[in-house]
């Protein structure tokens, strides 16, 4: 019998999105993945394809047009999935909060398991950060997680989830906007 | 085989979300047999509304660092340029040493950011091990950006009146000792670029722009550069001293993507000679002026970033807050010479030729 759950541990893939942020974690993760410090030692790597991976590693403040696409991709992502907020901005809305076009934080949206801080959160943050979200993706089960807005109903295609198109269109579903 | 096949239109969306892409962006191929016919864009994801709160919510002391979280890549261009046109409006005076400084942290930013768009075209090109070893000589450079302003990327270090840190004689000799050793590296790597297969002779004539074109698209930047254009906005500026440390520009013919890597690898090792001169003949004196006094009137400001000419307009009515802000960022500028050139080519050599524009589409989008 396969134990899944240890090569999962040992085989991270990671998705990274940028929802509005100013290039300066994303560029600070693409650092950790290079050699000086290296995060593919702990089998991590950047593929950016939602239906890989573990681990949804997002950035920026969630503009109002990226909205649908986080959430989508949320939504795509198999379960037991983890969700890393790198940069102030990510977890909070930063110095962006309260500008008129961007949500404070993306956890408004989906939830969110690591918090990463610092404008722009040092490689040694997210390094951290990686790693914690690993340890919890081994206690995560396999159920749905929901994103807090923008969702449709399940709906099944021959007793699969068929995922696409579940997040829904903004102003559909949630009364504000 | 009969000829008479009906070339159909088809459409080939790249992003939102792509690996080649750091940032969202959307492109829109329309093709026919594998070569693009037409090109649409949609770069507005990013879209924050800085300006809206840059003349609302901030003052204009602290509007700098606000700009700054525009572009990671280029921030201290940003604070630099909005810097340049508040201190003009206070009629403030920055001593030499604050300038020099300021000048040395603008070109070892510039040396990171064409490091890093260097190796993304590697990795584009499917040399990853290029990418991981430009990738990892580029460490050094940000090592040296936090000895000297405490951060590796938001710096926040000019500020209205002069810089916020300087250093010591031990920082000054780490810097000597990491630029040589970049030097070296960049040396080495122009060898490659210039003989490598994978990096050279496939790419030459692709994505390719004639000096028309670029003087008609209003090409900036490197782009311009490639095609032999003297574009070069630090030629005549008259708040930095570029002519003191020895500022060259740097073109190419062919205009196509080996061109534009070319022109990156001389510039760096152009911008290295600089921060050595700055490091060298850095003068004696303050690093900070007293600066009183509220923006009063209009002014233009205008400093190369790593991709091009970056403008600013400022307006001020004697009061806390600014009264606008406008900013034009380099992409926003090449987007016409962009899809220019991405029609006629390949649709597989999409991402390469898009990773050689070097686009900054939170820059653009603001
Ligand atoms: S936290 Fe700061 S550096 Fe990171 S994306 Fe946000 S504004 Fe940029």
């Amino acid at each position: 019998m396969f134990k899944l759950k240890n090569f999962r541990k040992r085989s991270l893939w990671i998705l990274h999105y940028n929802a509005g942020s100013c290039n300066g974690c994303d560029i600070e993760i693409l650092a950790c993945l290079g050699p000086t410090y290296d995060l593919e030692r702990f089998g991590v790597l950047n593929r950016g394809n939602p239906k890989q991976s573990d681990m949804l590693l997002i950035t920026g403040p969630v503009t109002y047009r990226s909205r649908e696409r986080v959430v989508e991709l949320f939504t795509q992502m198999p379960e037991p999935k983890v969700v890393v907020a790198v940069g102030s901005c990510t977890c909070t809305g930063g110095v962006f909060s309260g500008m008129y076009n961007v949500e404070d934080g993306v956890d408004k949206y989906i939830p969110v398991d690591v918090y990463i801080p610092g404008c722009a959160a040092t490689p040694e943050y997210i390094i951290d950060g990686v790693l914690k979200g690993l340890e919890l993706l081994e206690h995560k089960s396999k159920e749905i997680v929901k994103p807090k807005k923008l969702f449709k109903k399940l709906s099944f295609h021959k007793d699969h989830i068929d995922r696409r198109g579940i997040a829904g269109k903004v102003g559909e579903n949630d009364g504000k906007d | 085989m009969s000829t008479t096949t009906k070339a159909v239109d088809m459409q080939i969306p790249l992003g939102a979300q792509h690996i080649s892409l750091l940032e969202p962006v959307k492109f829109t191929f329309t093709t026919q047999n594998e070569k693009i016919v037409d090109v649409g864009s949609d770069v507005g994801f990013v879209h924050r509304g800085v300006e809206h709160a840059c003349s609302s919510k901030f003052e204009f002391k602290q509007v700098g660092f606000v700009v700054a979280r525009i572009c990671g890549l280029c921030a201290i261009t940003h604070s630099m340029c909005y810097t340049a046109g508040v201190e003009k409006l206070l009629d403030a005076q920055v001593t030499q040493k604050a300038k020099y400084l300021r000048t040395l942290l603008i070109e070892l930013d510039r040396i990171h950011s064409h490091m890093l768009c260097l190796s993304h075209t590697c990795e584009n090109a499917g040399f990853e091990a290029m990418f991981m070893s430009l990738m990892g000589d580029r460490e050094p450079v940000m090592g040296l950006q936090e000895a000297i302003t405490g951060n590796r990327v938001q710096f926040d270090y000019i500020t209205i009146g002069g810089v916020t840190r300087e250093f010591d004689a031990q920082t000054a000799q780490k810097i000597i000792q990491v630029l040589g050793q970049t030097q070296k590296k960049i040396e080495g790597y122009i060898e490659e670029f210039q003989n490598n297969w994978s990096l050279s002779k496939k790419f030459e004539g692709i994505g390719a722009l004639s000096p028309e074109g670029a003087y008609e698209y209003n090409a900036i930047g490197p782009l311009a550069r490639a095609c032999g254009l003297q574009v070069d906005v630090r030629n005549g500026l008259d708040y930095l001293p570029y002519k003191e440390v020895g500022f060259t520009t740097i073109t190419q013919t062919g205009g196509d993507i080996h061109a534009r890597n070319m022109v990156r690898l001389y510039e760096i090792l152009n911008s290295i000679k600089m921060c050595r001169n700055i490091v060298e003949g850095l003068p004696e004196g303050e690093i900070q002026t007293k600066v009183r006094g509220k923006p009063q009137g209009e002014v233009i400001t205008r400093l190369e970033a790593p991709r091009g000419e970056l403008m600013y307009y400022l307006k001020g009515e004697n009061k806390k807050v600014l009264d606008r802000v406008r900013i034009k960022t380099p992409t926003f500028a090449t987007i016409p010479a962009m899809i220019e050139i991405f029609k006629g080519q390949d649709y597989a050599d999409a991402p390469a030729i898009l990773a050689s524009f070097d686009p900054c589409l939170s820059c653009t989008a603001k």
